[in-house]
Parts: C-alpha cells; sequence; structure tokens
C-alpha cells in the first residue's frame, strides 16, 4: 500500500461505517458540564473565564440583536479550536479539512446574516454595495464589484479554513517524513530539520487558534453590518 | 488520565435527555451509591495524583505488592518493545510529527502550567473573599448597630437628669417673675404714698403762708400814721446814737 500524503484526508471508515460523527462528536467529551456547585475545579473554572470573556469581547461590536447569536458564535469558536488542536496530535483526523464541513457551516450562517440584513433594514443592507466617496463614473462597476464579493465571501470563509488546515498538516507530514528518511543518512540536517518541525508545530498550534477565531469574526462582522 | 475521560463522560451521557433517561432506568439495578443528592458531598481539594504527568498513581500503588517500585517501569518498557518489535506500531513520520508536538504539548504545561493554575485559583478565592467581605461588611454593620443601641440605652438612663435641671430652671424662672412683680407692687404702693405726704406737706405750707400774709396784711393795716411818724423818728435818733457810738469806736 502505497503511502499517500493525502491519506490522512480522506473521511474514516470501519467496516463501512463513516466514523466522522464520532470524530465531530467526541471532542464535546472534553469539556466537563458547568456543575451547580458555587465554587468548582480548576478546569471548570477556566472554562467558565474563558467562555466569559470571549464572548464578551465578541458582542462587542455587535448591538442588541446580534447578542442573540452569542450562544451560537462561541459554540463555534470552541468547537472549531478543540477540533483543530486534536488534529495536531498525531494518526488523527481533523473534520475540519473537509471543505464540506466548513462549507456546510459558512454558507447557512453567512447567508442568515445577509437575509436578516435585507430582511429587517433592506436600504442599508443594500447601501453596503457601494462604498462612500467613489467617483460617479465609477458606481456601476463597483456595485457589480461589491455584489461579487458579497456573493464570495462564504466560499472564502470555507475555503480559507480548509486550505489553511490541510496546508498546515500536509507540511508537517512532508517535513516529518523529510526528518525520518534523513535520519539514517544526515544526522545532523536530519536535527536541522527536526527543529524546523518543531517551530512549524508551534506555527499550526497558533494558526490553529486563529483561524477559528477568524472565522467566528467575521461571521460577527458580517453580522454587525447586517443587525 | 484517559481513564478519567470515561468516568466524566458517563455522567453527563447520563444527564442528557431523553437518551439519558433510558440509560438510567436500565442500569438501575447496577447503581451502587445513594440516589438522592443531599447533603451535597464535599469535592476533593486537589485533583488525582498522577506520575510523569499522565499515569494515575493508582497503576503504581496497584502493581507495587506484586512487583515493587520498578514494576510499573517495566510493564511500559515491555510494552513499548513488543509493539515496536513486532511491529505493531511503526516508527514513521508521524512518530516525528507526534515527537514535535508531544515536546510543544510538554514544554507548554511545564512553562504555563502554575501559572494557569493559580489564575485558576485566584478566580475561585476572588469569588470567595467577595462573598466573605459581604458577611463581613454584615457582621461589623450589625456589631456597630448593636454598640449604637447600647449608648441610646444609656442616653437614655441619662434623660432623667436632664429633666431635673430642667424642672430646677423652670422653677428659678418662676421664682425670679414672682420677685419683680413683688418689686412692681411695693414701688407703686410707695409711689402713691408719697404722693399723698407730698399733698399734705403742700396743704400746710399753704395754709402758713396765707396765715403769715393775713397777719403781715393786718399789722400793715393796724399801723396809723402817727406811730409811724414816731417809729421813723425813732429810727433816726437811734441811728445818730448808733452812729456817734460807732465813731468813737473808731477813733478809739
Amino acid at each position: 500500500m502505497a503511502l499517500n500524503f493525502f491519506d490522512q484526508f480522506m473521511s474514516p471508515t470501519y467496516l463501512g461505517i463513516p466514523l466522522i460523527a464520532l470524530a465531530l462528536s467526541l471532542p464535546w467529551v472534553l469539556f466537563p458540564t458547568p456543575s451547580s456547585r458555587w465554587l468548582n475545579n480548576r478546569l471548570l473554572t477556566l472554562q467558565g473565564w474563558f467562555i466569559n470573556r470571549f464572548t464578551q469581547q465578541m458582542l462587542l461590536p455587535l448591538n442588541l440583536g446580534g447578542h442573540k447569536w452569542a450562544v451560537l458564535l462561541t459554540s463555534m469558536m470552541i468547537f472549531l479550536v478543540t477540533l483543530k488542536m486534536l488534529g495536531l496530535l498525531p494518526y488523527t483526523f481533523t473534520p475540519t479539512t473537509q471543505l464540506s464541513l466548513n462549507m456546510g457551516f459558512a454558507v447557512p450562517l453567512w447567508l442568515a446574516t445577509v437575509v436578516i440584513g435585507l430582511r429587517n433594514q433592506p436600504t442599508v443592507a443594500l447601501g453596503h454595495l457601494l462604498p462612500e466617496g467613489t467617483p460617479v463614473v465609477l458606481i456601476p462597476f463597483l456595485i457589480i464589484v461589491e455584489t461579487f464579493s458579497l456573493l464570495i465571501r462564504p466560499l472564502a470563509l470555507g475555503v480559507r479554513l480548509t486550505a489553511n488546515l490541510t496546508a498546515g498538516h500536509l507540511l508537517i507530514q512532508l517535513i516529518a517524513t523529510a526528518a525520518f528518511v534523513l535520519l539514517p543518512m544526515m544526522p545532523t540536517v536530519a536535527i536541522l530539520t527536526a527543529t524546523v518541525l518543531f517551530l512549524l508545530t508551534l506555527l499550526e498550534v497558533a494558526v490553529a487558534m486563529i483561524q477559528a477565531y477568524v472565522f467566528v469574526l467575521l461571521l460577527t462582522l458580517y453580522l454587525q453590518e447586517n443587525t | 488520565m484517559l481513564s478519567r475521560l470515561v468516568l466524566v463522560s458517563g455522567p453527563a451521557l447520563k444527564n442528557s435527555g431523553s437518551f439519558g433517561a433510558c440509560l438510567v432506568q436500565a442500569s438501575r439495578s447496577l447503581h451502587s451509591s445513594p440516589q438522592s443528592q443531599a447533603p451535597v458531598p464535599p469535592l476533593p481539594e486537589k485533583g488525582g495524583k498522577v506520575r510523569h504527568g499522565i499515569f494515575p498513581e493508582e497503576l503504581f500503588t496497584l502493581l507495587y505488592p506484586k512487583t515493587g517500585v520498578t514494576g510499573p517501569y517495566m510493564l511500559g518498557t515491555g510494552l513499548l518493545l513488543y509493539m515496536l518489535s513486532k511491529e505493531i506500531y511503526v516508527i514513521n513520520h508521524e512518530t516525528f510529527a507526534a515527537a514535535s508536538i508531544g515536546a510543544v504539548i510538554i514544554y507548554g504545561v511545564k512553562k504555563f502550567g502554575p501559572s494557569v493554575a493559580s489564575f485558576a485559583d485566584k478566580l475561585n478565592e476572588e469569588k470567595v473573599a467577595k462573598a466573605q467581605e459581604v458577611k463581613d461588611i454584615a457582621v461589623t454593620s450589625l456589631a456597630q448597630a448593636i454598640e449604637d443601641e447600647k449608648k441610646e440605652q444609656w442616653r437614655a438612663e441619662g434623660r432623667q437628669m436632664l429633666f431635673d435641671a430642667k424642672r430646677n430652671n423652670v422653677a428659678m424662672l418662676l421664682e425670679t417673675n414672682y420677685r419683680e412683680r413683688l418689686h412692681m407692687v411695693t414701688s407703686e404702693v410707695k409711689k402713691r404714698l408719697d404722693y399723698q405726704i407730698a399733698l399734705q406737706n403742700l396743704h400746710r405750707r399753704m395754709e402758713q403762708e396765707h396765715m403769715v400774709n393775713w397777719v403781715e396784711k393786718n399789722v400793715i393795716q393796724s399801723i396809723t400814721p402817727q406811730q409811724e411818724k414816731e417809729s421813723i423818728a425813732k429810727c433816726i435818733a437811734d441811728l445818730k446814737v448808733l452812729a456817734k457810738a460807732t465813731q468813737a469806736k473808731a477813733t478809739a
């Protein structure tokens, strides 16, 4: 069986049963339910503190209508971060490398922001299509460009997430293979490559968190425009 | 650590919805702990002890009677070597990736672990401190209220002295007023009596004067001209005698 670098991105099945449902639902187990006690253990305290701070930060630019989205956005952020961080472990599968999953997140949420904007304040929503202060000559052209940029947002959201993660994982695999193959031949180079791998892993950890945050932040921005 | 995951997720799954309810009913025969939640059992202060970060201490305690101190380490080494030699675990590029991510995780935990733990503890302590502060403030304010009440009671006792002083004051005022009025009455009476005395004196003097005037008038009337001439001549003669006498005295 030839080792294909893209095998890690295949949706895992076992005896014909797709395991992606498990991959999507099991990370939930890592977060303890908030107990009814007044003082909790460290994990629960930190989890509660983090969720509070994150929600507060995220809801700063939104007005009251956008606050209805708080649960959705916070839970999405935590879900994406957990999935990515778990995906950095060896022999694991990251569901967010599947374009279908990311588009499944991006398109409905983006569409919801657009529809909310068009329903509640159609003039303002349509007004976003034309930035202020454009010369009169450029108006028709600019409207087409802005419409196109609006329509491409869900694609950008989904593909950004997929591409970043896939690229990161592939890089890790490639450099790890290089170090592994070089180890018997040129140990010094192998050590150098191992250092690169270490730094890359640090980067991947950061990228994982940042990408999730960017996803949620952009949704917040779209929401802010349209509420 | 993973065993703890299972233990933690068990109740979490049990509590979730209808699926949880069926599970609870089906496994009720297996329950060994009491079902009621009150009184709530206290939480352990610290988490379970682990060695090298992931192996629970219970494993070591379990193996100690049979294999001594090095037992679990031998077990671990043996398992690892078995898996490597039988190629159950193949070393490939993923091993390097695993080593790399393992290094990152260990570095992160070693460096940020204590500070994160102390931060979580600080959050809890702040919560307790806030509640404690409320309680302390309530206790101090109530103690202060007790002190104030005692002082008020002492003041109420002292009020009797205040009443006595006021009573004395009022009696003095009354006395002064009475004496003033008495003085006024005596002076008025004296004025009236003085007036009567002055009136009587006036009467007597007027009578005297009147009488003297009448006597003089009558006497002057009674003086005849003859008598007048005689008296004047007599006076002149007396005067001459006197003058001679005086002259004589003067020259002598």
